[in-house]
């Protein structure tokens, strides 16, 4: 019993963890390398990964998507989709993806004489169900080291969802302390109470039994 | 129609929201009414004080703030829309 409610409950916790991981923003510094768009298939599962920024896409099986790639000061590529999320999940609101895909052709920039920028994005790049972070905004920064800025979405979201994780543990608590721990303790008392009452039976039994011993 | 399915299932959960909390809300203005009735000394009968204090709590600013069930959310998202797309 004890190993299914702790199965249960980090079940619960890591579900959520990487729900957060994957629709809370994250950012990059990277060089733009390049843009790109391409024709991709919609019709299985993966489905989850791209937006459905409007309703034809639900009907249609494949759609353009662009892309936005880059290189990291270490010198390991990063992908990523450039889609409206429009007024469907995650919340951002995201419309002017044309923009942002001028934004990223004019932030090309070689090897040699390297530009930085930093690119917000949501989502996880997985090669084997072809997933793909998707671009939120791009700005420039100085260097590949440069700070990114403070996380304020992060910060209040999170904050937030602990204020009410603990506001609904405590009053689950009282109302365990008031109302059901109560009921509990009168259910194992009256079944003490039942026992008792038994072994007492048995006993005058027994004792019966033994009046026809030979004594 | 996303757009028109957002604001359905907003409206919904955002009315259930201000539902229980305006009825939570004036069932504590009640209670406090009630309470003050008790500890008070007064000539008129209890049922009249709380049902006045209930009129009074009516027309207040307090229950007129609930309202912000519907109008932080709304701008919440207008907020994250001109800062996604415009800022």
């Amino acid at each position: 019993m004890r190993y299914i409610g702790w199965t249960i409950l980090i079940t619960f916790w890591v579900c959520l963890a990487a729900f957060l991981h994957y629709t809370l923003p994250q950012r990059d510094i990277v060089r733009i390398v390049s843009t790109y768009e391409e024709r991709q298939e919609l019709n299985d599962w993966t489905r989850i990964f791209w937006s459905r920024p409007d309703e034809q896409s639900d009907a249609q099986i494949t759609r353009d998507v662009q892309f936005i790639t880059g290189v990291r000061a270490n010198g390991k590529p990063t992908v990523y989709r450039n889609e409206d999320t429009g007024w469907s999940w995650p919340p951002y609101f995201k419309f002017d993806t044309a923009n942002l895909y001028t934004e990223a052709n004019d932030a090309i920039s070689t090897k040699d004489a390297p530009e930085w920028y930093v690119i917000k994005h949501y989502g996880w790049r997985n090669e084997f169900v072809s997933s793909f972070p998707n671009a939120i905004s791009i700005w420039r920064v100085d260097g590949p080291d440069a700070f990114k800025g403070i996380y304020w979405t992060n910060i209040i979201v999170l904050t937030t969802l602990a204020a009410l994780f603990i506001a609904i543990r405590v009053r689950w608590r009282r109302f365990r302390h008031a109302r059901i721990d109560p009921k509990l303790e009168e259910i194992q008392d009256s079944w003490e109470a039942a026992g008792d009452a038994v072994d007492e039976k048995r006993g005058r039994f027994r004792r019966w039994l033994a009046t026809w011993k030979a004594k | 129609m996303a757009l028109v399915r957002l604001l359905f299932i907003a409206f919904v959960v955002l009315s259930v929201i201000y539902l229980s909390l305006s009825l939570y809300s004036r069932a504590r203005a009640r209670d406090r009414l009630e309470a003050e009735y008790d500890a008070g000394d007064f000539d008129i009968p209890r049922d009249a004080y709380v049902r006045a204090g209930l009129v009074e709590y009516d027309s207040s600013l307090r229950r007129k703030l609930i309202l912000g069930v519907y109008i932080v959310p709304m701008s919440l998202v207008c907020l994250i829309i001109y800062l996604v797309n415009f800022a």
